[in-house]
């Protein structure tokens, strides 16, 4: 049952993750995911040494406070102008990762706050945290969350749809037609801070950066459409938590780890093997492209020459007479050209005529 | 008892070696910083861990058993992966319409995601590695666990990136500020983005020990951020971000070590609040400058 119950919490945290990767990665902001899930941490600490209860929605809510905190500072910089975009965000981050990290040493020396669970998360202890209201229980509490968030994120996408469309692919469009991009902008941030607080106990912050840039990186590869963007990315995220909880069990580790493997397998196989984007596409477009740009240059030449020997062209082209021989077939089979005598070749009547008109 | 404190040897081989690799680091990302590239500093930093737990597993296998957590064993494993990472996202970036920001995040996921599985697979392994768990401290950094030979390990790895930087500092600079001319002007640019790329890996991997992968990226940035408020001329950057870096990894170690506070942090927040009085503070460029001028 618990195995059900993880199974289900992993699929519903990654299809949340990639839905805001999508957003934020179409807004060329992926590295955005990384900082937040460490910007969190000072918000959580805070949050705790005032309440003093791990479980309050107090934490929740300061520690996306402190994400947004992370993104406004992050602006900030960028506006003064006098520091690099990408350097602003790293040193924010870090910084604020380190003061909750002193924060945690300085006044929860006596707490139980295992660094590791930052970077971890507990994927297999999150079923056991029961949400109960009167007595009847409602699921796992980190299940609950998430598909709150879920719907929560949904609804946005669907209520925004045509501007965050416009916004994601030409921001300075949307600025023109007065469809107010900040104020779309914040709401995306303050979602995607949201997400990555409520995902933080339950996938950590790799998994967090993982899900959110890896299938939307994919899906990317395969499509050009908001909409299928949207619907390929949690395909595969889905896929890889299957995968991922599946492996986490047959090696008895926590299926974090394998599911943010996986996310990133599925992306490498898919940038290999896409069909018109993919490493592999490319290569054989590029050959294509080379064979047609050599089968043209040989017919120049012969049509410029009217006959010429195989050696001498050979020489002309500084070619090798195996790759000159292998275009001269083919040109010969497509009719273009035929051979004269033993190694001399000539331009065929089909192609002179054509040529002459 | 700060006079007693710097004879204490541990002490001293700690301060000594967060101060070098301050310095390595330091210099080494201003070319990082230029290039906007800084987030280099933590993808790297986070895909070494495969390749630390796959070089500490074949010690493990093959060497003897006490060595397998010294760094030169894990070195080298480190900068592979490292560099592998750092590879394929240009391949990545290059062949295909996918940005930058997100190769790197994809390369940081592969990398640390398959790291974290192998680590904790190998830490459940039975009957137990000895010093497996030693292997945490490249994650959240441990600054007390360095020994003579790491110190050894970081002095010999960072002289050779810092000579190799001034022996070919005129390229470095044109390529720096303007890749496409330094194309222009004949050179090989490929060799020497990868030189600067290894270079990179080299400085990020030798300080994983004293801050850890999440804080590395600003050890490697953020010295060059604040020089770069006081100077617009490279060298100076460069001597201005190696020298903040080690002062700060210098007072950093040595407040932890009289606080037993963790390191890593305390060195970084040492550098943001330098950085951020270099940001509001530095003559003609700075926010204070800007605010009386407006009046």
């Amino acid at each position: 049952m618990y195995d059900t119950w993880t199974l289900l919490i992993a699929t519903v945290t990654s299809v949340v993750c990639a839905i805001c990767g999508c957003l934020l990665l179409v807004n060329r902001r992926a590295m955005v995911s990384e900082g937040l899930s460490h910007a969190v941490l000072p918000g959580l600490v805070i949050a705790f040494i005032f309440v003093r209860d791990i479980t309050s929605p107090w934490l929740i809510v300061s520690a996306a406070v402190s994400g947004m905190v992370m993104v406004w500072l992050t602006q900030a910089l960028q506006k003064t102008g006098l520091v690099e975009p990408d350097a602003g965000l790293g040193i924010v981050f870090a910084g604020m990762f380190s003061v909750g990290i002193l924060l945690v040493s300085l006044e929860l020396e006596n707490v139980h706050f295992h660094a590791d669970c930052i970077i971890d998360g507990d994927m297999t202890m999150a079923p056991l945290n029961m949400l109960e209201i009167g007595g009847r229980s409602f699921g796992p509490k980190a299940l609950v969350v998430m598909s709150l968030m879920l719907v929560l994120t949904l609804s946005f996408v669907a209520i925004c749809w045509k501007e965050l469309k416009l916004m994601l692919f030409d921001p300075l469009l949307a600025d023109q037609f007065r469809l107010r991009p900040g104020l779309i902008q914040f709401v995306t941030l303050t979602l995607i801070s949201l997400t990555t607080v409520s995902a933080f106990n339950v996938a950590g912050s790799i998994l967090i950066v993982a899900l959110m840039v890896a299938p939307p990186a994919a899906a990317l590869l395969l499509t050009n459409r908001l909409g299928l963007l949207l619907v390929v990315s949690s395909i595969i995220a889905v896929f890889s938590s299957f995968c991922g909880t599946w492996l986490a069990q047959q090696i008895d580790v926590a299926p974090n780890g394998p599911m943010a493997a996986f996310a990133g397998f599925v992306f490498l196989a898919v940038l290999l093997f896409a069909p018109r984007r993919g490493l592999l596409a490319g290569m054989i477009e590029s050959r294509r492209q080379q064979g047609q740009i050599r089968d043209q240059l040989v017919l120049e030449c012969i049509t410029g020459a009217g006959e010429v020997s195989e050696p001498d062209l050979a020489t002309m082209l500084r070619w090798t007479a195996s790759d000159l021989n292998r275009v001269l077939q083919r040109l010969a089979q497509g009719g273009s050209i035929r051979q004269e005598s033993d190694s001399t070749w000539t331009v065929s009547e089909r192609s002179r005529n054509e040529s002459g008109h | 008892m700060p006079d007693g404190l710097l004879s204490d040897y541990t002490v001293r081989t700690v301060v000594s070696g967060s101060a070098m690799i301050g310095a390595v680091s330091g210099s080494l990302g201003c070319f990082a910083y230029l290039r906007r590239q800084s987030l280099v500093g933590d993808v790297v930093s986070h895909a070494s861990l495969p390749g630390i737990v796959i070089a500490f597993w074949i010690a493990q296998a093959t060497v003897h058993q006490s060595s397998s957590l010294s760094m030169w064993v894990l070195m080298p494993g480190a900068i592979c992966a490292g560099l592998a990472a750092l590879l394929l996202t240009r391949l990545i970036t290059q062949r295909t319409h996918i940005k930058p920001d997100a190769g790197l995040g994809v390369m940081l996921a592969i990398f640390f995601g398959s790291g974290m599985m192998l680590l904790r697979w190998l830490q459940r392994a039975n009957p137990p590695l000895t010093g497996s768990s030693g292997l945490d401290d490249y994650l959240f950094g441990m600054a007390a666990a360095m020994t003579t030979s790491d110190l050894a390990m970081i002095g010999t790895l960072g002289t050779l990136a810092v000579l190799t930087m001034v022996l070919s500092w005129n390229r470095l600079k044109v390529f720096a500020f303007d890749a496409e001319y330094s194309a222009c002007l004949g050179m090989p640019v490929a060799r020497i983005e990868i030189l600067l790329l290894t270079l990179l890996v080299i400085g990020i991997v030798i300080g994983l020990q004293v801050v850890g992968v999440v804080l590395m990226i600003s050890l490697l940035v953020t010295p060059a951020a604040a020089a770069r408020q006081w100077t617009q001329h490279l060298g100076p950057m460069v001597c201005l971000a190696a020298l903040t870096g080690a002062i700060c990894s210098a007072a950093g170690a040595v407040i932890s070590a009289l606080t037993s506070l963790p390191t890593g942090p305390v060195i970084v927040v040492l550098l943001t609040s330098v950085f951020l009085l270099s940001l509001v503070l530095a003559p003609g460029r700075g926010l204070l400058f800007r605010r009386r001028s407006h009046v």
